[in-house]
């Protein structure tokens, strides 16, 4: 008893220097809670904000630059991309880029797939294709860009195959991930309804399986725009990444900075259309 | 009917299972000189604390997993793999939360080769059965817990199997939630006329569903006693609180606390 009295005299002293009410607890704070949840309104003024802080930046940084002409304003960024769009260049490279990655990235998500869920579902294939694969998604893809133009020349071959080979191992690993995922009691149930073995695959697994396909593609799609960008670096006639070492060349750095923009416009663009297409795919997965 | 006229439907004869321990030297013994019959139409518990092998008894049934020696016979054929002749129950995450309560029933007979109509007659009957009509056309995780297993048991029961199989189905469900879906397994029972074995620890469940209880022990895990329960607690709800339902379930629960207190 003696030693409460003390205690209880110096609570009020604490409220001051913290600055809360007298209580019990510490009391909500909805900008700094982990977790909670936040008004629309409040979510969408802080994310006006933080678009507002990047083209501040940017503007900042353009007057800094100021005569050295190594900054260009937004303003200037924009009559670049026109320019590169009404000199049919924007389209010839976005066309050339997109279908070396469209390609690219469809061949290593079949194989990503296929491969993938056989190794979710199999644990002789999974054996068998451990080591390997383990083995060699540590071998960095661009280091492989060499040998690849001193095997296949500098035509789209080494281009496609940069693409397939620096995200195909991601894609297996992780699309077997997602197959493990699969409950163990909807195969067992599937078997006990009847099905066999390659049904369970296609119907249970596979399906099952679909929307967390969708978003592994998702989000190795940008290691595929990443082995695009080396591969035309090193050797191309056109696509987005030449243009930028095109532009380089001539110190245009608008142009530069325009084509930064449509690489960023493309990944939000594939980025929200692979979200929609998993909620339209598979509503029930839906969080 | 007499014992005598009864079919035996599931027969289990020296069933033995091992499983490969973790370190060198010896195997675990999980089941241990199994013996156990269902006849037709019977409805059958299996009894005991968690880790006693009860599940993996009712997977071996399935066909789900192997027995290390022994074997299953269903009418008289030997278990060999899983089928849609023992249909089976798991106790939750087995809907495919891809397709409608109408969908997953279906599945099974898909799977039978059935023709289109005669596909939505049986939905639309095992629906009616269920009380899940209205509910068709929602998913799984629309569902609460109760309806959720109320599909399940729609859909293994959906190809006719032989015998369903049961695996402590309403272990995750609320206790008023529990109780009702023992009303309506009752309900689906006596309908459908089905072979059932049902795996709990629930001693009230096992001896309000069942007419007959197998009770087992762990390390290893064995049948110590058959318990045949009178055909008089075979009832509603009211026989819950008869003496001689009281008296079962004490009866019961010395036999489960025994295996408790050996191990």
């Amino acid at each position: 008893m003696a030693d409460a009295a003390p205690a209880l005299a110096a609570s009020p002293e604490r409220t001051r220097r913290t600055g809360r009410p007298p209580g019990r607890g510490r009391p909500p704070a909805p900008l700094l809670d982990l977790r909670s949840e936040l008004s629309s309104r409040t979510r969408t003024l802080l994310g006006v904000a933080g678009l507002a802080g990047v083209l501040g930046l940017w503007i900042w940084a353009a007057e800094q630059g100021g005569e050295t002409g190594l900054v260009p304003t937004p303003l200037e960024t924009w009559q670049a991309l026109v320019s590169q769009w009404s000199a049919g260049t924007l389209w010839s490279d976005f066309t050339a880029s997109s279908t070396r990655i469209g390609y690219g990235y469809a061949i290593s998500m079949v194989i990503g797939i296929l491969l993938g869920v056989l190794i979710g579902s199999m644990r002789s294939v999974e054996a068998v294709f451990e080591a390997p694969i383990g083995l060699m998604r540590y071998v960095p893809a661009t280091a492989l860009t060499p040998l690849l133009l001193l095997w296949f020349g500098i035509d789209e071959t080494p281009k496609v195959l940069l693409i397939v080979i620096g995200t195909v191992f991601f894609n297996v690993l992780m699309v077997a991930d997602v197959a493990r995922g699969v409950p163990r009691e909807q195969l067992e149930a599937a078997y006990t309804l009847g099905a066999p073995r390659r049904t369970v695959l296609s119907r249970v697994v596979l399906r099952h399986s679909l929307p967390g396909i969708i978003d592994v593609a998702r989000i190795n799609l940008a290691s595929g725009w990443l082995m695009l960008v080396v591969a035309e670096l090193l050797a191309a006639q056109e696509g987005l990444a030449f243009r930028i070492v095109r532009a380089q060349r001539f110190r245009q750095v608008d142009t530069m900075f325009a084509l930064l923009v449509v690489f960023g416009v493309i990944g939000v663009a594939s980025d929200l259309g692979l979200r929609k297409l998993r909620d339209v795919s598979s509503p029930w997965a839906r969080p | 009917m007499g014992p005598a006229v009864r079919a035996v439907k599931l027969q289990v004869r020296d069933l033995e299972k091992r499983f490969p321990a973790k370190r060198r030297g010896g195997d675990i013994l999980a089941l241990s000189d199994i013996n156990l019959h269902v006849d037709a139409g019977e409805f059958v518990s299996l009894v005991g604390t968690s880790g006693c092998g009860k599940s993996t008894l009712l997977r071996i049934v399935a066909g789900l997993e192997q027995p290390s020696s022994g074997d299953v016979h269903v009418d008289g054929e030997r278990v060999l793999g899983p089928g849609p002749d023992r249909g089976m129950v798991f106790q939750g995450y087995s809907l495919f939360p891809w397709l409608t309560v109408a969908g997953n029933i279906d599945f099974g007979l898909q799977l039978a080769g059935l023709n289109r109509s005669a596909r939505s007659e049986r939905v639309a009957e095992l629906l009616g059965i269920m009380g899940l009509t209205e509910h068709a056309k929602r998913l799984p995780r629309e569902l609460s817990g109760g309806m959720r297993q109320r599909v399940a048991i729609a859909r293994a029961l959906a190809p006719e199997p032989d015998l369903l199989l049961l695996d402590e189905p309403f272990g995750a469900l609320d206790a008023q939630t529990r109780l009702a879906m023992h009303e309506f397994l009752r309900q689906v029972w006596r309908r459908t006329g089905a072979t059932i074995l049902f795996v709990t620890h629930d001693v009230d469940e096992a001896v309000y569903l069942s007419q007959r209880v197998y009770v087992m022990h762990a390390m290893p895990g064995r049948i110590v006693e058959e318990l045949q329960l009178p055909a008089s607690l075979v009832g509603g709800p009211e026989v819950k609180r008869t003496s001689q339902f009281l008296d079962v379930r004490d009866e019961l629960h010395e036999l489960l606390l025994g295996a408790v207190r050996a191990s």
